[in-house]
């Protein structure tokens, strides 16, 4: 192994991180948590690029709020980030699952009798435990789309990790993996996607969330256009300790006319809406450790 | 998949099964016959019954926890107090993380990856006994912390005793919620 590859297990994306987490949830007793989650929370607002990135997001979410205000709540994002992570592998590891709300629950038992829909959700509160619990308890077949993890030995270790129940496609191959999704929502199936930020390399459409011009993966709206099925806005909010409300909103339908760059917008549009909402409301959920408005850079 | 769960049924938060110390247990029963039974809001309620699940029970413990740790390693640092105050809760939390680590390790080792949090528990509130009994026996400010962590305990054994005698009760009660 050279010195550059035992080095990257330690960066912050890095495969130890995931590690040191498996262990603490398969050692730490329950009643010491609450010091270690917030020992860590700290630890990781040393972490210069992710706080700057959280704190010039809420700068836009919270106009004209104070730079150190900005920099509690962003120990609050990395709070909550670091229950929800953990929240995750509990599950993954021990079966053991928090409390759920819901809120617009005929959305999403519509959502389940159909045959096949999409369920747009944004990086927030804990869209992983939600989609793995949901695929145990589903009678759907679900495939989640996520990008895959930037640290080779990072995505080897969350692979070897995975449980068997919820198939995760990830978003490199965007010709096959159209087909593929196109394909599981034939079949009856829902596919779970991310729409509120582009990774990498995939297409991305228009938008704009509090005022700002953005963009959002275009891969959701094309799949719904194609497979004529409606795309369900759904979040995965974290209320407090082993504790989640899961939120459904009226789905929004895709209408063919003649002009595919105004469905296309309509559907964005009424997607920004919905995230614009929830984001204002968890602003400590959203977990977007990057700059999300690009053009805010200095 | 079979989860154990309370579905519909906000009483259900104050299951005893769903805390760990039994004073929260006995507490949790207490209120249990009180709680409402329908769900209001919101539309729909799934609880998990896991003796960890209480949010409350287990802050006010790691709280608990870190105040007498800290107390104890304020009252041993050679600084003045309100110094050795504010060293003392950084150093606390790392003073807990050892153990943690040190026990995790050991038992990985010895019996294999997979879920020690019972044994490091054990461990932990062993450690923490022998602490209190030591700082109980001084003559530092810090014994009133370890005095009350034995009052603590005393109370716990008692509500433990009032548990065991309301078993029947308890489980008639868990059984009526729980599905």
């Amino acid at each position: 192994m050279t010195r550059s590859v035992w080095w990257r297990r330690f960066f912050v994306r890095g495969v130890f991180w995931r590690q040191l987490l498996r262990f603490a949830v398969l050692n730490v007793p329950p009643w010491i948590e609450p010091i270690v989650m917030a020992f860590w929370s700290t630890f990781f607002l040393v972490w210069g690029p992710g706080r700057r990135g959280v704190m010039r997001n809420l700068k836009v979410i919270k106009p004209g709020s104070l730079a150190i205000t900005n920099v509690f709540r962003c120990y609050r994002v990395f709070w909550n980030y670091a229950w929800t992570i953990a929240d995750n592998v509990r599950f993954k590891e021990l079966r053991t699952i928090p409390d759920w709300e819901f809120t617009g629950r005929e959305y999403f038992e519509e959502m389940q009798t159909r045959q096949g829909a999409i369920l747009l959700t944004a990086h927030m509160g804990s869209y992983d435990l939600g989609a793995h619990l949901f695929s145990e308890t589903s009678t759907r077949r679900i495939v989640m789309v996520r990008a895959p993890e930037a640290d080779p030995q990072t995505r080897e270790y969350e692979e070897h990790h995975s449980t068997d129940s919820l198939r995760i496609a990830f978003n490199t191959r965007a010709t096959e993996l159209a087909l593929d999704l196109l394909e599981t929502i034939r079949e009856g199936g829902i596919v779970a996607i991310q729409g509120d930020r582009v990774t990498g390399s995939i297409s991305s459409l228009p938008a704009r969330l509090f005022g700002k011009p953005t963009t959002v993966p275009a891969g959701p709206f094309a799949l719904a256009l194609a497979a004529r099925v409606p795309i369900y806005p759904v979040f995965v909010v974290r209320l407090g300790r082993r504790r989640y409300r899961l939120m459904t909103s009226r789905p929004i339908e895709i209408t063919r006319s003649r002009n595919r760059d105004d469905d296309f917008a309509r559907a964005i549009e009424q997607w920004m809406a919905e995230l614009e909402r929830v984001v204002q409301e968890c602003w400590f959920q959203w977990f977007t450790f990057e700059p999300y408005w690009q053009e805010q850079a200095p | 998949m079979m989860l154990n769960v309370a579905i519909d049924r906000p009483d259900a938060r104050w299951l005893p099964s769903r805390h760990r110390f039994a004073v929260a247990r006995l507490i949790g029963y207490t209120r249990l016959g009180r709680a409402r039974s329908a769900v209001e809001r919101p539309e729909h309620l799934i609880l998990s019954i896991d003796r960890d699940q209480t949010a409350g029970e287990m802050h006010l413990a790691a709280f608990w926890v870190i105040a007498t740790v800290a107390c104890y390693i304020a009252a041993s640092l050679p600084f003045a107090l309100p110094l050795s105050i504010v060293l003392s809760v950084p150093l606390a939390a790392i003073a807990i993380h050892l153990p943690v680590v040190l026990a995790g390790l050991t038992l990985r080792a010895l019996t294999g990856d997979g879920d020690h949090i019972k044994l490091v528990s054990v461990m932990m509130m062993t450690l923490l006994l022998i602490a209190s009994s030591y700082v109980a026996t001084t003559r530092s400010w810090a014994r009133y912390a370890a005095w009350l962590f034995f009052a603590i305990l005393l109370l716990n054994g008692v509500a433990a005793i009032i548990l065991w005698l309301l078993r029947g009760a308890i489980q008639e009660a868990e059984e009526r919620c729980a599905r």
